[in-house]
């Protein structure tokens, strides 16, 4: 028993298509629809639309009007040629095979002619027809039939009804006929039924009391009989029949109905239009209850809060709209519709969900470089992106133009995909202002846009902090090196000196002043005249070298003495000169006296240009080192024997 | 008995959501098509209905039509082949669903097939209105017979 009841069960689920695609017997039945009711007056005339869905052999195939009868459908008039006896003259099939209709016009109408007839394509009686009830009558007035509206399967219709001047303050609506009540699906409060939400816009036409109806991606379950009216069904007002059928055509491109996009990422929307008159007015726009806010259109108005977030790309060529959204956010999800300004056209809707994940472009989202600088804009694309196109582009309100990238990654022979070094860079080797704005990233294959990635650039004017003035300035100091090993070698210990806060060397000056645009300029000059100081120092320092002066260190300030043309030699090489000057001094003699009254104060000096400007350090060296030299020449007048060995030595040393 | 009640009830809970989720929002006559098959002219459609024991409930009922037609020939595309005597429906072939279908999956379209051995040859019985038939027939003029090729479906055979 369970088994079976198993079985049973079973027998239910081949009942829905693995698609979930509800395909309703009317879809197979009737594909002819025409009116089911129309009415006519004695003597006057009428007109019979049969729609068919447009495939080649539907458009060639022979089309006829018959009329029921006991022994079958008898035909009044064919596409063949043929037109029945007793109806010669007023009677007329004409076949719109563009408009995917054929149209049978009868004039002269009498009371005989009331009866079922049958509109169809191919042979009599074989079911490709619809079954029409023709009703002629006398009185001036004669009921509306419903108006007919064909519509493709996926597809969208318009609808528009109007109902004169006082009716404009009126409640506009739209229901659909079911077996009891009409059910409302959208009216001009803002309310829609939960079936229709996302695809169906009313909106107000120009002349008072006139509205449109436009309801996108039609299924099997949107066919019926519908009525748009003024003010409340059932109550006070007017309405009109509309009789929607829904046709399937086979082999139709499948277009997204639904795009799934993950938050962070973006989302392309394509949407396919047939043009009637080329290069429309186009506007891309979210669904809401009681309109459609526009985001972007193709004349180069977009939104602000969508600025770099959104571009649309109209190609003429093959009848695509393609609208790309980055940046999504979760308030994104909902409907989207791509509408244009003329009727008629397919206006069409697409559901956008957001769905949690990781784009499959990465990068810095915000960029900031200054004026002049090099900047690199970098993305990189996972494995998957691998076969694709990838571009650079800048934003603009109107389209994201193009622009030179290098990708890094070089398609090699081989099959692995490594991911480190895919990456497309755009590089700018000297920025300026105009290049600030939206960049995108974006990966395209054979010409269908993909997903983007936006990053916006910040370029900021040259008013640069303190520190990076400094930190420029400083190597550049250290940069303006003057040729001797000797020279480099005073610079940082001079400052590593100084920087005890004794104020004003020009160098230590410059690292100190800083603030404002001419801190540059300031720190040059400073640096000109360090230098300036410096080879003059040098010069000294050579001439002194060729006169066989010796280096000494003043402070710290390192020794290299060779002096073995003076007794005391092993003295002055000790580290206190002072010392060693006095006690020179002292055996020097009374020569040496005005002379030695130079060295303590130059010992003074010495040792206040320790702590003192490098200027009087300098001179004090210079001073010092004239001293040493007449103290040598004077020296050898004393201790000639130990002395006059070594000036040879030492100039055979030089 | 504990288990086969388990499955009973899991049954009955089953069913109850079919019952519910097969009402759409206007229970109208909805009829699902099953299977349109133009070649040997079966359609097979599905509905509910009042059960005839107890009317009131639903049972699935399922309407296989299939039109015969008696003056095909063993082979439509020859007109000289003779006549079609046997006809054979086999409801595994019928319910094959052969044509590509498009589902999509991590956002990307692809076009499935959704049954195996579809790669046998159908015989048809009939002709299928999308499709061009002819054939070749030997025409004599002025003493000369030449294969002359003929479309046995007009209206189908048209360029556009």
């Amino acid at each position: 028993m369970p088994a079976l009841a198993f079985v049973l069960l079973l027998a239910f689920l081949p009942a829905e298509t693995v698609s979930g695609r509800y395909n309703p017997k009317a879809a197979i039945s009737s594909p002819v629809v025409g009116p089911q009711q129309v009415y006519g007056l004695i003597n006057g005339s009428v007109t019979i639309k049969c729609f068919y869905p447009p495939t080649s052999v539907n458009r060639h195939d022979r089309k006829y009007w018959c009329r029921e009868s006991a022994t079958g459908c008898i035909t009044v008039v064919s596409t063949n040629g043929y037109t029945a006896p007793g109806y010669q003259g007023r009677v007329s099939i004409t076949n719109y095979p563009q408009a995917e209709h054929f149209q049978i016009n009868i004039s002269a109408l009498t009371a005989a002619d009331t009866g079922t007839y049958q509109c169809g394509i191919g042979i009599n009686g074989r079911g490709l027809s619809h079954k029409v009830s023709l009703d002629v009558s006398e009185g001036p007035h004669i009921p509306e039939g419903a108006e007919l509206f064909y519509v493709k399967l996926h597809g969208s219709v318009t609808m528009s009804c109007s109902f004169g001047d006082n009716s404009a303050s009126m409640r506009k609506f739209l229901c659909k006929m079911e077996k009891t009540s009409c059910r409302t699906i959208v009216d001009s409060s803002g309310d829609v039924d939960k079936d229709y939400i996302g695809r169906v816009l009313l909106s107000n036409e120009e002349l008072p009391g006139s509205f449109s109806i436009v309801i996108t991606q039609m299924g099997w379950e949107d066919s019926g009989l519908y009525l748009c009216g003024v003010g409340v069904y059932g109550e006070q007002g007017e309405t009109k029949q509309l009789d929607v059928h829904v046709y399937e055509e086979a082999n139709s491109p499948q277009r997204t109905l639904t795009v799934t996009a993950v938050k962070g990422g973006s989302a392309t929307f394509q949407y396919n239009y047939i043009p009637i008159k080329k290069s429309s007015e186009k506007y891309w726009c979210k669904w809401r209850n009681n309109g459609c806010a526009r985001i972007i259109d193709t004349s180069g108005f977009v939104s602000g809060l969508y600025e770099g977030r959104v571009a649309m790309y109209d190609s003429p060529v093959n009848y695509t709209v393609t609208v790309i959204l980055n940046q999504l956010k979760e308030s994104d999800k909902g409907y989207y519709w791509c509408m244009t300004d003329e009727e008629k056209e397919q206006q069409s809707s697409a559901e956008l969900k957001i769905i949690e994940g990781e784009p499959g472009l990465q990068g810095k989202k915000e960029v900031e470089a200054r004026v002049g600088s090099r900047v690199d804009l970098t993305c990189s694309y996972g494995c998957k992106y691998y076969s694709y196109q990838k571009y650079w582009c800048k934003w603009s309100s109107t389209s994201c133009t193009p622009m030179l990238a290098t990708d890094q990654s070089q398609p090699g022979p081989d099959v692995t995909c490594d991911t480190d070094n895919k990456t497309v860079i755009l590089s700018f080797n000297s920025v300026a202002k105009t290049d600030e704005g939206w960049y995108w990233c974006g990966v395209k294959r054979n010409g269908l846009l993909g997903e983007t990635m936006a990053v916006y650039l910040w370029v900021t004017e040259d008013a640069g902090s303190s520190t990076n003035r400094n930190l420029d300035a400083d190597p550049e100091l250290l940069n303006v090196d003057p040729p001797g090993h000797t020279k480099s070698d005073f610079i940082p210990q001079e400052r590593a000196s100084s920087d005890a806060g004794v104020p004003s060397a020009d160098a230590s000056g410059s690292s100190e002043q800083s603030h404002g645009p001419n801190a540059l300029v300031l720190s040059l000059s400073c640096a000109g005249a360090v230098l300036l100081i410096l080879v003059v120092a040098f010069v000294v320092f050579k001439y002194r070298q060729l006169k066989r002066s010796d280096l000494v260190s003043v402070g710290s300030y390192r020794t290299n003495i060779s002096m073995s043309d003076f007794g005391s030699v092993k003295e002055y090489s000790a580290t206190n000169n002072t010392c060693v000057q006095e006690s020179q001094e002292t055996r020097i003699g009374e020569d040496e006296l005005i002379t030695a009254a130079a060295p303590p104060e130059s010992t003074a000096e010495t040792k206040k240009a320790k702590r003192s400007s490098k200027e009087d350090a300098d001179l004090a060296y210079s001073t010092f080192l004239l001293t040493a030299s007449s103290k040598a020449q004077g020296g050898t007048g004393g201790d000639s024997t130990a002395l006059a060995v070594p000036p040879p030595a030492w100039e055979d040393q030089i | 008995m504990k288990s086969s009640l388990l499955l009973c009830v899991a049954l009955a809970v089953s069913l109850g959501f079919v019952l519910v989720a097969g009402y759409p929002e206007d229970s109208g006559d909805d009829e699902h098509v099953l299977v349109n098959n133009k070649c040997q002219c079966v359609t097979v459609t599905s509905k509910f209905v009042p059960s005839k024991e107890n009317p009131g409930e639903e049972v699935l009922e399922r309407n296989i039509r299939i039109l015969v037609p008696l003056r095909a020939r063993e082979n439509i595309s020859d007109p000289m082949s003779p006549l079609r005597t046997t006809f054979v429906y086999r409801m595994t072939e019928l319910c094959k669903k052969c044509d590509p279908v498009e589902i999509e999956l991590g956002g990307e379209i692809y076009k499935a097939q959704q049954s195996t051995s579809c790669n046998e040859p159908e015989t048809c019985y009939t002709y299928n209105r999308d499709k061009c038939y002819t054939t070749t027939f030997p025409f004599s003029y002025h003493g000369e017979v030449k294969k002359v090729q003929a479309v046995l479906t007009p209206a189908s055979c048209y360029a556009d």
